[in-house]
């Protein structure tokens, strides 16, 4: 096709304010990140080349370590129990059922909130002063158990869910709460372009529901379902909010998570360099990740 | 087995719906009563046992006054003007700029277009953390030169602390969901339609402003939805590129409220505060819920 001149002068003008946008506050600062990784910096005086010092220095810190393992702890609790629910829910739904809209709508609510409000919302309903409702419910429990399951006295009533060293397992319920209806609607979008005939055919066949998840339904979102395994893994190493405003924005060694971390070694310890480092050990990550997403939303497209 | 799974269904819509009740519910109590009377009938519904005590507020004096400490006290309404402004302009910036490029990249012909979209495409793997450092330590190096650029037109660029800096990252940040999305929808609208306006005798520009964009109307507004949603709740770039309290959007001031909370125990403001914050996003919610999720599921596989 014939591109005349007056079509390429309106191609530049239409490309380049988000060339240029993108190119100056995303694209350069995040090589600019690169090479700080690479050196010595306070963000004042000269800065130094230091080779892979500050990534060794990382593998040998322990408050990396540690903000490191609370990161994988939200990754695998909340993770494995997020998309289990969201598979359960979605395959009921996806059968037909009763009230399927008010599910779908309900579930996947907590997605469009702040997540500085959900943090504030259950920092609210752990709270140990008379009115938080999940304490008050844990006080009950641990009144109805028989004390042959709970010697009195040995777990505190009420329980400190927002101290700094419980505060990441009491995340999780935060997190599977707010995520698994995302995933609930991801995977149900995937079940739906899934052709009735085959639920006919396997009925007709005499195959129960059970057979009829695990041999149809599953299989063919089971691209999806990968998907959503990297997703999960890609929010949860980037998890920050929840964290720094239940912790008052002062983390401790129990309560870090790596981006915490990366946060005070800038703007506490102006340890520049060492803050870069971290955060290309996240892009890699989710490089890695994005990588494989791509490599399956491309087979997505199943020929039925 | 059918019935178990109902269960933890009706179960798991009350564990989403209580909570959200608990926050509305606990915005029209006073503090004391929130600490007195949590669970029972609100003062508002059954009355308060205070009420024959002089000088004690009524509950809709309390209600109201959670409000009111809110919105004018804790500055909620400055909060709010500026994420206001912050989200809208940036809104309009990310599909203005987002669809022009798209457009040119989908449907003017050229070698370099697949090269430009990968570029654009692979900005969804940068992590925010990523570009803040080096933005925090640019931006005062960039204003100056921003600056002595546009002082013959008497114009002071200020990048840190101000809205403009964090509009500029939130719209960079923005582009490439964006171009994504509108990429997609540009590519399904028949060539032919440029050709025949062409002939016409439109010219090119008019044909992308008056017929093509129209047309991606659907794309446009599952893309205004989504980053909607992202700017009004972001956090991270706002607490660190803004720092007077005149200037902080919404999760910022929230988050201040929240933490003060913990010393002069107001949480019936807190509440207040919380419904503040959530009221916006639900009613974009409640109207717009099917184009939301299918925007965010679509750009999920996508992505």
């Amino acid at each position: 096709m014939h591109i005349n001149r007056e079509l390429k002068r309106l191609r530049w003008f239409l490309i380049a304010p988000a060339l240029i946008l993108f190119t100056c506050f995303t694209a350069l600062p995040g090589v600019r990140a690169l090479i700080y990784s690479f050196q010595k910096w306070d963000g004042f005086t000269e800065p130094e080349w230091v080779g892979l010092q500050n990534f060794q220095a990382l593998l040998a810190d322990d408050l990396f370590i540690l903000a490191l393992k609370n990161n994988v702890i939200l990754m695998v609790a909340g993770g494995a129990i997020t998309l289990c629910l969201a598979l359960l829910f979605a395959s009921t739904i996806h059968r037909g059922m009763r009230g399927a809209g008010v599910f779908r709508v309900a579930f996947f609510f907590p997605n469009i909130l702040a997540a500085v409000a959900i943090a504030i919302l259950w920092q609210q309903m752990y709270s140990t002063t008379d009115f938080g409702i999940i304490n008050a419910i844990w006080m009950q429990i641990q009144q109805a158990l028989p004390s042959v399951f709970l010697k009195k006295g040995e777990i505190p009533s009420p329980f400190p869910f927002t101290d700094s060293s419980h505060l990441i397992w009491s995340i999780v319920p935060m997190l599977i709460w707010t995520a698994t209806g995302f995933y609930m609607v991801l995977f149900l979008a995937a079940m739906q372009s899934i052709p009735e005939e085959y639920y006919e055919a396997a009925t007709i066949d005499g195959a129960s529901p059970r057979q009829q998840f695990w041999h149809i339904t599953f299989p063919l979102i089971r691209e999806v379902f990968i998907v959503g395994i990297v997703f999960f893994i890609i929010s949860s190493a980037k998890f920050f909010d929840a964290v720094w405003v239940m912790e008052a924005e002062l983390p401790n060694k129990n309560s870090h998570v790596m981006t915490t971390v990366l946060y005070q070694k800038v703007f506490h310890e102006y340890n520049v360099g060492y803050a870069a480092a971290i955060a290309v050990v996240l892009f890699v990550l989710v490089f890695i990740a994005t990588l494989i997403t791509l490599n399956f939303s491309r087979k997505d497209t199943l020929e039925y | 087995m059918k019935y178990l799974t109902y269960i933890l269904l009706s179960i798991w819509l009350l564990a989403v719906t209580i909570p959200l009740a608990w926050v509305g519910v606990n915005s029209l109590r006073s503090s004391k009563e929130i600490v007195e009377n949590p669970f029972g009938v609100p003062w508002l519904v059954q009355g308060s046992p205070y009420q024959e005590e002089a000088g004690h507020p009524t509950p809709q004096e309390s209600a109201q006054s959670n409000f009111q400490n809110a919105w004018v006290e804790s500055n909620f309404s400055q909060y709010f003007l500026n994420s206001f402004i912050v989200t809208s302009i940036s809104l309009i910036m990310i599909l203005l700029f987002g669809a022009m490029a798209a457009y040119a990249l989908s449907k003017i012909p050229s070698l370099g277009n697949k090269l430009i979209y990968l570029y654009f495409i692979s900005g969804m793997m940068i992590p925010a953390q990523l570009t803040l450092v080096p933005l925090f330590f640019q931006y005062s190096y960039l204003s100056e030169t921003l600056s002595a650029w546009t002082a013959p037109l008497g114009i002071e660029i200020q990048l840190h602390n101000s809205h403009t800096g964090l509009i500029l990252i939130y719209i960079a940040f923005s582009l490439p969901f964006t171009i994504l999305i509108l990429t997609g929808f540009f590519k399904s609208l028949p060539n032919a339609l440029r050709e025949s306006a062409i002939i016409d005798g439109a010219s090119e520009f008019t044909v992308f402003w008056r017929i093509m964009l129209p047309l991606a109307r659907p794309g446009i507004i599952s893309a205004a939805i989504f980053n909607f949603l992202g700017l009004w709740n972001e956090y991270l770039f706002a607490l660190i590129f803004v720092n007077t309290p005149e200037k902080k959007t919404l999760p910022l001031g929230l988050s201040n409220v929240s933490i003060q909370a913990q010393y002069n125990t107001d949480f019936g403001l807190l509440f207040a505060g919380l419904v503040i914050v959530i009221v916006p996003t639900l009613i974009t919610y409640l109207v717009l819920q099917r184009q939301l999720t299918k925007g965010i599921t679509a750009g999920a596989l996508k992505g």
